[in-house]
């Protein structure tokens, strides 16, 4: 294999790598940026929408339906419960959010289990997407590049809609002065409940996109939260650029890592973000210290 | 009349903790010094998370290095049990000297996610350096080796669980009196307000370092204790699902009372014992009674049990 192919399949695999980590790390920032919340139970999220994506599959047979149905079904439990409990409490201390999101984590994650199992479950790619194509004469699986492509379309998504849409711009001014956007009579309970399902259902878009790639599993909740903590701390909290930043840096940093030194990659990321947080303690782009 | 009826409780608890191994089965044993090294640990973050408002999440970093300074020790030094458990805890506090001094740099949220950081780096090192750590098998076979100088009756397993309850109340007393020093009111000070206490002339950075120190060290204490108890130190005590447990017993035990965390982690013992006795599906109710807990007690274990107390009582 030349060496310039090798660099150009691990940068494919490094951008489908980043493009996961985003769904995970967009959700997040998202959330912190309007609530001040930590979501704990992010991860577990992610997994329930493989699972979720799972059941869609293989009770329709069709991946894409899977794909389009498991982040708004997924999206609208974690609405639901943004309005059932979490509303109680955004007058209290934030060690309260990660109470009850630690909790739903725990909740989530066995709910799964009991309804699923604890077996790994394949989830098969759409026959479009399960083959593979050459990159300069080398084998590349296409799915992963369907990846890399889903993540640039998503980020473009989600950029042009919190800066054109309404919606978009009512969540900006709710992240910016939620007193004041409420004098100025935006419903910003509506908001939060929207942006708190949104940001699942972005981590359920995720899980369902990484089901193929690595089957849905009862493991993928706990190892996967601290990469998307690392991602969105990184690019600074509620910085929707920044979790982009986060998501490609650290996608490379794994993939680069793990292939030149599978010893020391784990120690990586956590030795940038040390590096990044010593030098801008409020992350890249993040405004507080 | 209040403070008689306080005596009395404390006197029943601490007689009821040392005449324990009398009463209970070796089994009971085995959770309640489980119990007490788990509530030294939370105790040890109710200092930076209570008092100061230093949110640790990476509290498994010092349990976890604790564990394995004092599971190597005994492994391949042939230390003494009761040397190689404080020489874990003070090597623990001092290297967090190092770890409070970069991690202080932040604040709020960025200092919480810097000490996640380093837990997270530990727990990376710990799986890698095989040769020290043994890599994802851990530590196995930790003796608890006597020594020249005698405590024989340590190493059995009620003069361990003396030895962690010793360690428990002298690390009450060490926190307690730290609490109520000038030391502690600067502590509170910070916890309030920071800026202000900046502005009356304390190096705010400096009391944050030291307290993250102590918090740490005691910490460690109580990790290496965890080694010789359970006889092994693996990776699971530096991943930051520990870090979120504990956590999770300092506010259901009830912050910055010292006494409330010790409840928590009791309490989480029980319930995680008592629950998976039950059902399979123990994390279910567990995570369930968590979000009750938050809803409906915030203030805790130990904020419900003096507002019945101090209810119940009459009214001077």
């Amino acid at each position: 294999m030349s060496t310039l192919a090798l660099l150009l399949t691990q940068f494919v695999n490094a951008l489908s790598q980043a493009a996961l980590l985003f769904f995970l790390g967009v959700g997040l920032t998202l959330i912190f940026g309007l609530m001040r919340i930590v979501n704990f139970a992010h991860g577990a999220l992610y997994m329930l929408g493989a699972f979720v994506g799972y059941s869609l599959s293989s009770w329709s047979g069709n991946y894409w339906l899977a794909l389009a149905g498991a982040p708004v079904l997924v999206g609208l439990f974690g609405a639901a419960f943004e309005f059932s409990i979490l509303r109680r409490l955004y007058r209290r201390d934030a060690h309260a959010f990660l109470m009850v999101t630690f909790g739903l984590a725990l909740v989530v994650g066995e709910a799964v289990r009991l309804i699923w199992g604890s077996d790994a479950l394949q989830v098969p790619a759409p026959p479009l997407l399960s083959g593979v194509i050459f990159l300069l004469d080398e084998p590349f699986p296409v799915y992963r590049l369907f990846l890399a492509a889903t993540g640039a379309v998503v980020a473009v998504a989600i950029w042009q809609f919190l800066e054109r849409s309404r919606l978009g711009l009512l969540i900006r001014a709710t992240s910016q002065n939620a007193d004041m956007a409420n004098a100025l009579g935006v419903d910003i309970k509506l908001i939060r409940s929207c942006v708190f399902g949104i940001g699942c259902g972005l981590a359920a878009l995720g899980g369902v996109l990484a089901a193929p790639l690595v089957t849905a599993s009862n493991g993928m909740a706990a190892t996967v939260i601290i990469d998307a903590f690392v991602i969105v701390i990184i690019g600074g909290m509620g910085s929707f650029l920044g979790s982009l930043i986060g998501a490609l840096l650290i996608g490379f940093v794994q993939v680069f890592g793990n292939y030149y030194a599978p010893d020391f990659a784990l120690a990586f990321m956590y030795l940038v973000m040390l590096a990044v947080l010593v030098v801008r303690p409020g992350g890249l782009l993040g405004k507080e210290a | 009349m209040r403070s008689a009826t306080r005596l009395l409780i404390w006197i029943v608890v601490a007689l009821a903790l040392v005449l324990a191994p009398l009463g209970l089965p070796p089994f009971a044993m085995t959770l309640l010094t489980e119990a007490v090294i788990l509530g030294l640990f939370a105790m040890s973050l109710d200092l930076m998370f209570g008092y100061t408002r230093l949110v640790s999440f990476g509290h498994a970093a010092a349990y976890g290095f604790g564990a394995y300074a004092c599971g190597w020790m005994l492994l391949h030094t042939g230390m003494p049990l009761l040397f190689a458990v404080f020489a874990a805890g003070l090597l623990t506090g001092f290297i967090a000297i190092g770890v409070g001094w970069m991690c202080t740099l932040a604040t709020g949220v960025s200092f919480s996610m810097l000490t996640l950081a380093f837990a997270q780096l530990l727990y990376a090192i710990s799986f890698k350096w095989t040769s020290v750590t043994g890599g994802s098998d851990g530590l196995a076979g930790i003796p608890r080796t006597i020594g020249p100088f005698g405590f024989a009756a340590l190493s059995s397993k009620i003069g361990f669980y003396y030895l962690a309850l010793g360690c428990l109340v002298g690390g009450f007393l060490v926190c307690s009196a730290l609490v109520r020093s000038p030391f502690g009111a600067v502590l509170r000070g910070i916890r309030e307000n920071e800026g202000k206490t900046t502005a009356l002339g304390y190096n705010t950075r400096l009391y944050k370092i030291a307290v993250v120190a102590v918090s740490y060290g005691l910490g460690g204490l109580a990790g290496a204790l965890y080694a010789p108890f359970a006889g092994f130190a693996n990776t699971e005590l530096l991943f930051w699902l520990l870090s979120g447990q504990v956590l999770i017993m300092v506010i259901v035990g009830g912050a910055g009372t010292l006494i409330g965390p010790v409840l928590g982690a009791a309490f989480f013992m029980l319930m995680e014992h008592q629950l998976s006795a039950l059902t399979e599906a123990w994390a279910l109710y567990f995570g369930l009674i968590f979000i009750a807990f938050v809803l409906f007690a915030p203030e805790g274990i130990w904020g419900l049990a003096t507002t019945r107390l101090r209810r119940a009582a009459p009214r001077p």
